[in-house]
């Protein structure tokens, strides 16, 4: 049988025909099925994939052929390779991008050749192949896009989606370039304008509602998939959020300047409703953007949309919530421009942090205090992002700690009197407001209950826990005098407002108590 | 033309049981199993697992699992990052969903096995793969079937392997 073999080379190479040579059957295993083929022994690589894309109607250049972990090449025979009757080779069908896809850095989107669709796919991995380009002209955009990448990396399937609409818009007059396939050596100029439109359309607010407005539809899209509920596709969507409030952010900024313009020509207007009266106009804007992310199921997904939209809103909330009565607009000014200024720098240290801390992304989704953050600036502060955390974790035990507090921090509170009257704003915008001020007002009550002395009784537990600490130093000499019940101590001076001698009096009158 | 680039091809194995298997399997089931083994592949410097939720992706040793008990080197392979990848996503839509994972049948030990092969040609040691039939040939395997048919094991600590267009 060898020999026969080497008499059928042989005869090939002298007479440059194919002689007669066994048929072998091979079997092509492809993920989705397996199909045997007839052939020549000796035959080539090329003219099997040619048999091969024959049968599945598929362009050659496409078919990748695997034996024993080796890929085989077009020139190889059969035979040499040790494919014998019997063998199985396994079939790998690409998308047609090879020539890019070595200048591409991200997994590309495969695809099955019977079912190619659109041809987003490809242009989304050339658009991929572009931002590599895009990236090595300006080192700014390409430590972002670097992150980007990098943080996306985990969830392929949102990069080319989330690139997909809004790059291919932009970066339109790239298209012919698409079809030419060919890795273009370097046009400076272009690349050039190109950055320069890229960062653009970054900044463009308009241009952001469709961004967004994209992205959200590709998500609700994600959602309404019907392969399953994957538990690992929260993380995904966790970070697509986070690109979409990351740009949300963006837009708010930009809108926040033409709200404190106005503002600015008013006279004095520290009070609360005031400011909130001239931001409204730009809340909408925000509004909407975050009314569109909460149409999707997963809370904590909107939670993220509604994290990058009201980190805006809530930077002017949180400097009137101070109890300082200056005025804020300096402060507003000042913390507008301190975000606007260095933006794709401060999103890579954002990202890069986030990156680097899942843990905190996860944290940050689900805590209460989503809402009051100024993202940005917290996250490239490493010593606020430490107090951010204990905060979290402080709100954490509280809530655990004080069951009656939970609905406080966690659902919507309802008005409580004057001070609420931007609650009352939060209501005709939406119910989801309400958990912001609710956290609001939990922590302005706490501020109140720390620094007059508690009358309040709404929750008793709160207000004996400040007064311990209050009354620390009363206790100790209490205690060194020889007053050991603890409890007992603690009431009498919190009966008597503090005051050690009518405590002592108090203590002594009631022996059991 | 310079030889192609080989990428080493590991067997990552983890005994769910932590050893209890080892100790409790000859007074329940009546023969010695060594583990109750999960098995993943690593390659191209990632761990890639299947189990309830599809076809997952971690850093080797990331899973809840912690590092494995024992790594079996499979091979080397040719298949570059990109065609791996190109290759799962195409067996996550057809052969391994989610939906299709079953303890006995078609667990993480079968993906395993179906890629080192398509990767290197070989298959994994066999006293993994005979795991479930070594099981159910006991009469507290036959037993306990129903409620273990019901088990699915996804270890937490993996990102999906999937298709853009969330397409199933």
């Amino acid at each position: 049988m060898a020999r026969a073999r080497e008499e059928a080379g042989d005869s090939q190479l002298v007479s440059g025909r194919e002689p007669p040579s066994r048929v072998i059957r091979v079997s092509v295993k492809t993920p989705q099925d397996c199909q045997e083929f007839l052939l020549a022994e000796n035959s080539s690589v090329r003219h099997f994939k040619k048999q091969i894309s024959k049968r599945l109607h598929c362009d050659t250049d496409r078919l990748v052929l695997i034996f024993t972990g080796k890929i085989l090449r077009d020139q190889d025979i059969l035979s040499q390779r040790g494919i014998h009757d019997g063998a199985t080779v396994h079939l790998v069908v690409r998308t047609r991008l090879k020539a890019l896809a070595s200048s591409a850095t991200l997994p590309n989107a495969s695809d099955h050749c019977t079912h190619r669709s659109e041809p987003s796919a490809s242009e989304a991995a050339g658009m991929l192949a572009r931002l590599g380009r895009l990236a090595r002209t300006s080192p700014e955009l390409a430590d972002l896009f670097g992150q980007l990448a990098q943080l996306l990396m985990t969830a392929p399937e949102s990069v080319v989606q989330f690139l997909e609409d809004p790059l291919i818009q932009g970066l339109a007059s790239e298209k012919p370039a698409i079809a030419s396939h060919v890795p273009e050596p370097s046009r400076p100029a272009q690349k050039h304008d190109l950055a320069l439109r890229t960062l653009e359309t970054l900044q463009k607010p308009a241009r952001h509602q469709e961004l967004l407005e994209a992205s959200k539809q590709r998500l609700e899209a994600l959602k309404a998939v019907p392969c399953g509920d994957n538990a690992m596709r929260p993380v995904s969507s966790d970070i697509q959020q986070l690109m979409l409030s990351t740009l949300a952010l963006l837009i708010a900024s930009k809108d926040y300047i033409s709200g404190s313009d106005s503002c600015r020509g008013e006279a004095n207007v520290p009070s609360y409703p005031d400011t909130t009266t001239t931001s409204a106009p730009a809340r909408p804007v925000v509004q909407e953007v975050s009314v569109g992310a909460f149409t999707q199921g997963r809370g904590m997904t909107s939670n993220q949309a509604s994290l990058g939209c009201k980190s805006g809103v809530p930077v002017l909330h949180s400097g009137q919530d101070l109890p300082s009565q200056d005025s804020q607009q300096p402060v507003e000014k000042a913390s507008l421009t301190n975000q606007l200024r260095p933006l794709p720098s401060l999103l890579c240290q954002a990202l890069h942090v986030l990156q680097q801390n899942p843990t905190l992304l996860h944290q940050l989704s689900s805590s209460p205090l989503r809402h009051h953050i100024p993202l940005l600036s917290i996250l490239t502060n490493p010593r606020a992002l430490q107090a951010l955390i204990q905060i979290e974790q402080g709100l954490q035990i509280l809530s655990r700690e004080v069951p009656g507090l939970r609905p406080f921090l966690q659902d919507s509170a309802r008005p409580r009197g004057a001070r609420r009257v931007p609650e009352s704003r939060a209501g005709r915008q939406g119910h989801r407001e309400d958990p912001v001020h609710s956290t609001l007002a939990i922590l302005q009550f706490l501020h109140e209950l720390a620094s007059a002395c508690s009358q309040s009784t709404q929750s008793p537990l709160f207000s004996s826990f400040l007064t311990e600490s209050r009354y620390q130093q009363e206790l100790e000499q209490l205690k060194a005098l020889g007053f050991a019940n603890r409890s007992a101590n603690l009431q009498a001076l919190i009966a008597t407002n503090g005051d050690i001698h009518a405590a002592i009096e108090r203590l002594l009158g009631e022996p059991q108590a | 033309m310079e030889p192609p680039h080989l990428y080493p091809v590991k067997l990552y194995v983890y005994d769910l049981s932590k050893g209890l298997a080892r100790r409790l399997s000859p007074i329940m089931l009546g023969k010695q199993l060594e583990g109750i083994w999960h098995t993943s592949i690593v390659v191209h410097k990632d761990e890639f697992f299947f189990g309830s939720g599809g076809i997952s992706s971690c850093p080797p040793g990331g899973t809840l699992l912690g590092p494995p008990d024992s790594v079996v080197d499979v091979g080397s392979t040719e298949v570059t990052e990109e065609i791996f990848l190109e290759y799962l996503s195409s067996l996550g839509e057809s052969l391994f969903r989610g939906e299709a994972y079953n303890l006995f049948e078609h667990n993480c030990n079968t993906f395993s096995n179906e890629v080192a092969q398509f990767l290197t040609g070989r298959k994994i040691p066999s006293y993994i793969t005979d795991l479930p039939s070594e099981v159910l040939s006991t009469p507290f395997g036959q037993a306990l079937r129903p409620l273990l048919d019901s088990i699915q094991i996804q270890p937490p600590g993996g990102n999906t392997v999937g298709r853009p267009n969330g397409q199933s």
